[in-house]
């Protein structure tokens, strides 16, 4: 499998203008080194504030890292640049999913609006074309047609989750980047969402990393999880590998944690 | 001798269209020194349950009970007085959406200070008394677990990331040594960490000071791991209800089995990246309820008698409303 995504040495830095008498306050993310191939679930976890919102806002390109590069399909974007050439085929092949989804999406304008932006700025096809996509990608998603005409607070939070999902999946990316996905669903509808993820990651390749603190759906989806602490990995592997044998401190603390919650089945 | 004792509570909202139920014959009972866990997805009427013990519903709506008693004592005929009386000094109440739900003006310490009576500060003189009184705030906020308590403690709400006023708000409940505590989602947007931390809390201090918790959420993990008992609810009914030890080895409701399914933790035996089992649809929206059994209209096993609402059926302390329960497997 070849790699569709390569991110080397990428770095964030945060400093507060100063003020009189005031410390400014200042965050470092990274360097940040990952590889992610075709069809590959990665999960990032870490306490709050560790950056991994911000991780994934860097990767995404919605923030201008200040070094590093990111690779994708080995077209070399230069994430300190944040206008390049590129620019165009980036944004088709990464899309991203908000924190709040449904807050994310504008309450003024019908569904089919909203999912038409991402096409209407990005690519060249015609209405009639573009309301054939958009059709597409509601059904692949779960939703019906007559979707296309509903408001968003005409949806339940399922529903909107989906509409999120049909807008990220709009362009056909490569890399979907999700911020904490599941976090605010029911249990039964983060079911379905997870069960459609999956879905969709066997019918596209879709190469999805997501951030979450449900470290029983981490374990579930993930292949390989990045656990971040202050603004750096401080420990990457494959799922099994880190739920089993954890190495890092904070990693020993998550992992302690989950298992503690999980009831004892496995010792009778 | 239960503590709280809920029987057939129905709420009624006026939508404009006639009435609406939204709470239906919820039954619910609180042991003394026992953490009872109230489980439902949102739109259930977790959060109305809570209010209507509290007492805080607007008054408007039509709220009909057999029984609402604290300690056997009615509290819908009580005064307002004895009302508020029993909600002071015996039952607290952690709301959700702590942000939201703190004096945005005042600091974390004044609104923390504000919460402990009065016969629990000694000393005769004023600043004896304030001494005190500070005293109790930082120790129970130690007890949260908020290791800063001087930078915290000055802090307005707005100033504070999420989990640490969830911290606060859990203090301030605790501050005035209640006998039961209502927590709604008190765990929400944690991380797993922190978790533990609180739910260690009020394991400890169900146990070394019995106290009885209401623990409400969607979070099964977390109330597998505390709780004694657990009430199952779904669009403002309750579906079922027992001990969790019994629950969780074999749930009788197709709606309680559909969500233990749905965590994947629970399961051992699951293979990665395999569809995990649910329920179609979506929670009905509270103005197009179905009729009867409100799972009807998604439940795999539903069939034509589950237009009439089922009636409360009871194996030892297990109860349960369905018609067709998990356990006689003819179909």
């Amino acid at each position: 499998m070849t790699d569709v995504m390569q991110v080397k040495g990428l770095t964030f830095r945060h400093s507060d203008t100063k003020r009189w008498l005031k410390r400014p306050e200042i965050f470092k993310l990274g360097p940040i080194e990952m590889s992610v191939k075709r069809g590959e679930t990665i999960a990032i976890i870490g306490e709050n504030r560790a950056g991994k919102s911000l991780l994934a806002k860097l990767l995404v390109g919605a923030l201008a890292a200040d070094e590093g590069e990111i690779l994708l399909n080995n077209e070399l974007y230069n994430a300190r640049v944040k206008t390049s050439s590129k620019e165009q085929s980036r944004t088709h092949d990464i899309r991203m999913i908000f924190q709040h989804s449904s807050e994310a999406m504008n309450p003024g304008i019908p569904v089919g609006r909203i999912l038409d932006e991402p096409l209407r700025l990005n690519t060249r096809l015609s209405d009639v074309e573009r309301k054939k996509v958009i059709e597409e990608t509601l059904k692949k998603v779960g939703l019906l047609r007559e979707h296309y005409y509903y408001y968003r607070h005409m949806l339940s939070d399922g529903q909107q989750q989906r509409v999120a999902l049909a807008r990220s999946i709009m362009l056909q990316p490569k890399v979907l980047v999700a911020d904490e996905p599941f976090a605010a669903l029911d249990p039964s509808i983060r079911s379905q969402t997870v069960n459609l993820i999956l879905k969709l990651q066997q019918e596209m390749g879709l190469a999805f990393i997501f951030i979450s603190h449900n470290l029983g759906i981490v374990r579930h989806i993930a292949d390989k999880i990045v656990v971040m602490e202050n603004g750096e990995i401080v420990e990457s592997g494959k799922t099994e590998t880190i739920f089993r044998w954890p190495q890092h401190e904070l990693t020993k603390k998550l992992i302690m944690a989950y298992q503690s919650l999980v009831p004892q089945q496995t010792l009778r | 001798m239960p503590m709280l004792d809920i029987k057939n509570l129905t709420l009624e909202i006026d939508t404009g269209q006639g009435m609406v139920k939204a709470l239906d014959k919820v039954n619910l009972t609180v042991n003394s020194g026992e953490i009872r866990a109230l489980v439902g997805e949102s739109g259930s009427g977790k959060s109305l349950i809570v209010s209507a013990i509290s007492g805080a519903l607007p008054g408007q709506w039509r709220l009909t009970a057999d029984r609402l008693s604290w300690k056997g004592e009615s509290l819908l005929s009580m005064t307002a007085e004895e009302r508020r009386e029993v909600m002071r000094r015996d039952i607290a109440v952690v709301f959700q959406n702590p942000v939201t739900a703190l004096d945005p003006s005042a600091t974390l310490g004044e609104q923390l200070e504000e919460g402990i009576p009065d016969e629990f500060i000694e000393g005769r003189w004023f600043w004896q008394r304030k001494q005190h009184r500070k005293k109790i705030a930082v120790s129970t906020v130690h007890k949260v677990g908020i290791k800063y308590h001087k930078h915290y403690l000055s802090a307005y709400p707005h100033q504070v990331p999420t989990d640490i006023c969830q911290k606060f708000m859990i203090a301030m409940a605790l501050v005035s040594q209640p006998k039961l505590l209502i927590a709604d989602d008190p765990t929400r947007g944690m991380e797993t960490t922190t978790k533990t931390q609180i739910l260690k809390l009020f394991t400890r201090l169900n146990q070394t000071k019995s106290l009885s918790i209401l623990f409400v959420s969607h979070d099964l993990l977390a109330i597998a791991s505390m709780s004694h008992t657990m009430t199952v609810l779904y669009a403002g009914q309750t579906v079922e209800s027992g001990k969790m030890k019994h629950i969780r080895k074999r749930p009788l409701h197709p709606y309680t089995k559909a969500l233990l399914d749905s965590a994947p933790s629970f399961r051992t035996n699951l293979p990665p990246k395999s569809t995990l089992p649910t329920l179609e649809g979506t929670i009905p929206p509270l103005q197009h309820m179905p009729i009867g059994c409100r799972l009807g209209p998604r439940c795999p096993r539903a069939q034509r008698d589950c237009v009439v609402t089922p009636a409360v059926r009871r194996i030892h302390d297990h109860t349960y409303n369905c018609h067709f329960p998990l356990h006689m497997e003819k179909l």
